[in-house]
């Protein structure tokens, strides 16, 4: 293939390689090229900036980074993903090599779902991949690092569950490959009243840690439609990353995100939901469980563009070692918005003293007949619950665990899908999750 | 009264505690063979509380002087969980709230810490609502979270239904009778009449004689500022119930 893995650092010439190799249409290059303009345009993100006051972002060195290679072959579903458990109707592997299906179950290929290697779809269907690519989810002028992947994504995937589908079993898509730069592209469309649950898996391939993965996921659900959505990041624990997820809701569909965050050493994410129409609702649940210096940074907007929308968001964090977090929440109600219903709850339950969450709320309403509300809460362990667990024979680390366990259940118990929920609980609380302080019994 | 000096009873021996450098027990000398139900009663203040915490192992109190042996083991040399192991319990006056963890999972966990195989999960099941069938407990109960959103009476009855099915060789009961209506009173004390046995000795603490009139005791003290002020049987409690602890309190001073 044309690309050179030697070439220094990531140019324009780096785009027209990749478009060259994936042998795209030419309004898909020329769309990266736009994103790579704006890119170049726009200003590494300085402590300055508001949404980068509290994330340092020192360890990254733009100019040294590298376009990956393509893999020989295809990579595999890596054995730290819960694909049994899943029990998944369609398996699809993201990696530098393009994305592969695994494996299509008779139900989903009965109910039409389409899963492609999102280039592919570009030439092959690119009524699913057109309007939705790096447009109104996930635009190139929305930042540095949303440019930089819809001018350079690489392996993306496109899921598109048909009109009036309904899928029982959930759609896994996994982003793995060892390439040490990573952009993975989820684009995801419900049509009009299909139901199906997509999880999207930031996998721990044992493979040598990337320099940073910067993935951006965009979700669509049309008219009616009611998306389960979770996206894991259980990258191996040096790993950087940064997420950029938008979901789209139209009239009276019904979308419920999960975002789950365990590995890596720096993870940044934009969680946001936009209601794009009368009707719209949108569930944004978030848990992460951090432990030695891990860091994390959730940034997530409800974003009320029409009339009786309702959002509901809750983030808890369960936070050991010296690990730091940051939430930034922002409820927006349009003028046009009105009978707007928004919450926002952040939690952190710090477990030693080493620990910091910042959480920052914020409202930006321009209607006048909206009802907005937010609610922060730190805790720590309540020395009282310990003594009563420990009073019926559980050492202190048990009890521990269990209470922490406990505490995620509050966002467990909105996953909508049994399923996605128990793989999910095992993701926060199984042997792999935390480390150091936060290992679980 | 101490007849039963079997290895197994619990045996305290000048007990000094200490809260905050403040001194509430002040040589307490207690002797509770297995197999029998000694009641400790008592005004508030006196120490009832801090005596079934010291027990427990709780960090908060501090034993300055005296002993404490249980099944031949010095008690205060052991860790609140590893006394649990042992087969001490208490039901908590004021049980925490645990958000998402659910009953009958803790309760499985907690059988567990104690066997040396684990229960499967279907006769933990069986046992489990075998008990709640003994204190007329609605099955769903199993599945709510520890004592959220429980009432004064629920949160009572779970903690004996934890005790029924640790099946302890020491249970203290600290004030279960506080905040409960008399149907729940019946319930618990049936609970707790049940489980009496030759295998387990019990230490009833109460404020008040009416959980007597259901849970008999065979030994009844009675502890004023810190110390034992008198032993008796349970006509001892009836006695008190009509002259109030002030007439032992004035009979100690005079």
């Amino acid at each position: 293939m044309a690309i050179d893995a030697r070439a220094p650092g990531l140019t324009r010439q780096s785009v027209d390689d990749l478009a060259d190799a994936q042998q795209e249409p030419d309004w898909l290059r020329a769309r990266r090229r736009a994103a790579w303009d704006v890119y170049e345009a726009t200003p590494n993100p300085e402590r300055t900036d508001e949404e980068w006051r509290r994330t340092d972002l020192r360890w990254l060195q733009w100019e040294s980074l590298t376009p990956a290679a393509p893999l020989d072959g295809v990579a595999g579903v890596p054995a730290t993903v819960p694909t049994a458990a899943l029990d998944p109707s369609v398996t699809l592997v993201m990696s530098a090599a393009g994305a592969h299906v695994v494996d299509v179950s008779p139900e989903a290929r009965s109910a039409g779902v389409v899963a492609l290697d999102l280039a592919e779809a570009a030439q092959t269907r690119p009524e699913l991949v057109r309007d939705n690519l790096s447009t109104t989810a996930v635009a190139p002028e929305q930042g540095k690092f949303q440019a930089l992947n819809a001018a350079l994504w690489q392996g993306g995937a496109l899921v598109h569950v048909p009109r009036g589908a309904a899928l029982a079993q959930p759609i896994l898509v996994v982003a793995s490959g060892d390439a040490a730069l990573r952009q993975p592209h989820l684009l995801a469309s419900l049509g009009e009243g299909a139901q199906a649950s997509i999880v999207e898996w930031w996998a721990d391939t044992g493979a040598g840690s990337p320099v940073l993965v910067n993935g951006a996921t965009e979700l669509f659900a049309a008219s009616g439609a009611h998306l389960t959505y979770a996206h894991v990041q259980a990258l191996a624990l040096d790993a950087r990353s940064v997420l950029s997820q938008r979901a789209v809701v139209s009239r009276d569909a019904t979308l419920a995100s999960t975002n789950v965050t365990v590995g890596g050493r720096f993870h940044k994410a934009r969680v946001e939901a936009t209601l794009v129409e009368p009707g719209a609702n949108a569930v944004l649940n978030g848990a992460f469980r951090l432990g030695s210096r891990q860091f994390v940074d959730h940034h997530t907007t409800q974003d009320h563009l029409a009339t009786d929308g309702t959002s509901d968001l809750l983030f808890a964090g369960v936070l050991d070692g010296r690990a730091r977090s940051v939430y930034a929440g922002t409820i927006v109600v349009d003028p046009a918005a009105q009978r707007t219903n928004a919450y926002q709850n952040n939690r952190n339950l710090l477990l030693s003293s080493g620990t910091r969450a910042d959480s920052i709320p914020r409202l930006e309403i321009m209607a006048d007949d909206v009802r907005c509300t937010h609610g922060a809460t730190t805790s720590t362990l309540e020395p009282s619950h310990l003594y009563y667990l420990c009073s019926r024979g559980l050492t202190h680390a048990q009890a521990r665990e269990l209470i922490v366990e406990g505490y995620f259940e509050a966002v467990l118990d909105r996953v909508p899908h049994e399923g996605v929920r128990d793989v999910l609980r095992e993701a926060l609380t199984g042997p792999a999750a935390g480390n150091d302080g936060a290992t679980g019994i | 009264m101490h007849n039963g000096s079997g290895a197994d009873a619990l045996v305290i021996d000048d007990l000094h505690v200490t809260v905050n450098d403040m001194p509430i027990l002040k040589g307490i000398d207690l002797h509770v063979p297995k197999g029998e139900v000694h009641a400790l009663m008592g005004p508030n203040g006196s120490g009832k509380s801090t005596l079934a915490n010291t027990l427990m192992g709780h960090p908060a109190f501090e034993v300055t002087s005296g002993s404490v042996t249980f099944k031949g083991q010095n008690l205060l040399e052991l860790e609140t969980d590893e006394r649990a192991r042992l087969g001490v319990f208490m039901a908590f006056q004021y049980p925490s709230e645990i958000t998402g963890v659910r009953v009958s999972n803790f309760l499985r966990m907690a059988l567990n810490a104690q066997r040396e195989d684990e229960i499967s999960a279907m006769e933990f099941r069986r046992l489990m609502m075998e008990k709640m069938r003994l204190l007329r407990m609605d099955p769903k109960f199993a599945g709510r979270y520890l004592n959220e959103g429980f009432s004064g009476g629920e949160k009572k009855r779970n903690e004996i239904l934890q005790m029924a099915v640790l099946q302890p060789e020491l249970a203290i009961l600290d004030e279960t009778d506080s905040g409960l209506d008399i149907d729940a009173l019946r319930i618990v004390a049936d609970g707790v009449n049940t489980l009496r046995g030759a295998e387990m000795a019990t230490l009833v603490i109460t404020h008040y004689q009416r959980l007597l009139n259901y849970i008999v005791p065979d030994v009844v003290h009675v502890l004023i500022d810190g110390r034992i002020a008198r032993t008796g049987d349970k006509e001892l409690a009836l006695e008190l119930d009509e002259m109030g602890y002030e007439a032992i309190t004035a009979a100690q001073e005079a």
